[in-house]
């Protein structure tokens, strides 16, 4: 679904990715870990062009996005992504944050997206604050807020960049379940996160991340139990 | 007493000086009201011009070096020479007074209204225009549903502020022989020979009018501040 190959990006002239390739496939669930400032998050970014790569090419599933001549805008309509911040539009309703893309990209019509937006705050039991605003809301309902805003749009992957660091301990789990819920489903997910135990569990491959490089990716069994490089054992020895 | 008395009736009611008075604070306004929303308009173009971003490795757009260059000249020069240079070379042939001073505080306050609009845009934070990208939306759909409409917010206090400023300012029109309030009270005071009534007298005008455009500006921004905590 999602081609990387040869990614390199630094940032004033710090290599932060160097010769990235991997491949994520319909319906996997790859979570990202690795040291603070070893490019995860650029990665992540890289996918949906947040951040433009120097070099290199990124593919989803046909298209070559990293040629200028791709219209990126059409990409990211299928491709969700959750911040760590949250970035809910301040100066718009619970509503109007998850019902805004969808109807100014002329994909459902008002009606249609208010009744999308309705089921899906129910799902993450939220309909009570429809009419909010974002600035009355805790983080983990802002998160859950911003999942279901990216999910308005029907997505065919979504990533996720450490949704759950700006949070309150006692506000991860109810994020957390929302994301697992989604990988029940099916949904294809690339999620950059510090939470091993949550990668353990829902990820289908685990990327290690070093020094702009994939330095281990096994599934999580493997990768977490019988680490291969001496780099990853001290890691997980740190976090675990 | 009786002094102060005869001195309040020469500056004011003699011949219906009054009027004279009325009429100077029309011209005042007429002239900082073309020039603010002049300003506001060139204001909006110098910011999104000083805000455009480069392609292909360029440090800066060329609207960004005509914007600069633009904003670099006129808070590099007084306002009253700006003044000057447009009603005697620029538009000399132009018997317009009222026309070419608006112009030429208009075109002086855009520069300054241009960074504080260019800075209320910055201040929105970076993560609102990128949550609106990741949604596929278009920079300028995200900049005009989104980050305007915040940094509109930011910009309020400031934008009162500069057109304070230039009410005040337009005092120096005088200089294109232009009647407004400040000249009016200063011929008068020539005519009576006494300065004190009609100065403080229109010193009294000028902080009424700006007394209660600050009042209303406060009450604009509580109103808008009330969305925030809904």
């Amino acid at each position: 679904m999602i081609t990387v190959k040869n990614l390199c990006k630094s940032f004033n002239g710090v290599k932060v990715l160097d010769n990235v390739s991997t491949r994520i496939e319909q319906g996997e669930k790859v979570a990202i870990i690795g040291p603070s400032g070893s490019g995860k998050s650029t990665l992540l970014r890289c996918l949906n062009l947040l951040e433009t790569p120097d070099s290199g090419e990124i593919w989803f599933e046909d298209k070559l996005i990293t040629d200028p001549k791709t219209n990126i805008n059409k990409i990211r309509e299928h491709m969700g992504m959750v911040f760590q911040s949250f970035n809910l539009f301040a100066n718009k309703t619970v509503m109007e944050n998850i019902t805004l893309a969808p109807v100014k990209l002329g994909l459902l019509s008002k009606e249609e997206a208010k009744e999308k937006a309705l089921s899906l705050l129910k799902r993450v039991n939220l309909e009570e604050k429809a009419d909010s605003y974002p600035s009355s809301l805790s983080g983990g309902q802002k998160q859950r807020i911003a999942i279901v805003r990216s999910l308005a749009m029907n997505p065919k992957v979504m990533l996720f960049d450490e949704p759950t660091s700006a949070l309150d301990p006692e506000m991860v789990g109810e994020v957390l379940d929302v994301i697992k819920s989604l990988a029940e489903i099916g949904m294809t997910m690339v999620i950059v996160t510090h939470e091993m135990g949550f990668a353990r569990e829902v990820a289908t491959r685990v990327l290690f991340i070093e020094d702009g490089g994939i330095a281990e990716e096994n599934p999580p069994e493997l990768l977490f139990n019988s680490p291969q490089s001496k780099r990853l054992q001290e890691f997980l020895s740190k976090v675990l | 007493m009786n002094n102060l008395e005869t001195k309040f009736y020469n500056a004011f009611i003699v011949k219906d000086r009054w009027i004279l008075y009325l009429k100077g604070l029309g011209v005042t306004l007429e002239i900082a009201v073309a020039a603010g929303i002049i300003g506001i308009i060139i204001g909006c173009i110098i910011a999104l011009m000083r805000l455009s971003e480069p392609k292909n490795g360029r440090k800066h757009t060329l609207w960004w070096y005509i914007a600069t260059a633009y904003v670099d000249v006129i808070r590099g020069t007084p306002s009253v020479l700006q003044l000057l240079i447009m009603w005697f070379i620029v538009f000399s042939s132009s018997k317009n007074g009222l026309l070419v001073a608006s112009l030429s505080f208009g075109i002086n306050s855009g520069a300054y209204v241009s960074e504080i609009i260019r800075a209320g845009i910055l201040a929105v934070d970076k993560g609102q225009m990128e949550a609106g990208r990741s949604l596929g939306l278009t920079k300028a759909m995200t900049m005009k549903e989104i980050v305007l409409p915040q940094a509109f917010k930011n910009v309020l206090p400031p934008i009162g502020n500069e057109f304070i400023m230039l009410i005040k300012e337009t005092a120096i029109v005088g200089y294109v022989s232009l009647s407004d309030l400040t000249r009016t009270a200063s011929q008068i005071s020539s005519r009576t020979y006494e300065a004190f009534m009609p100065l403080i007298g229109a010193a009294v005008i000028y902080f009424i009018i700006i007394k209660i455009l600050t009042l209303l500006l406060e009450a604009l921004e509580r109103r808008l501040r009330k969305s925030d905590n809904r």
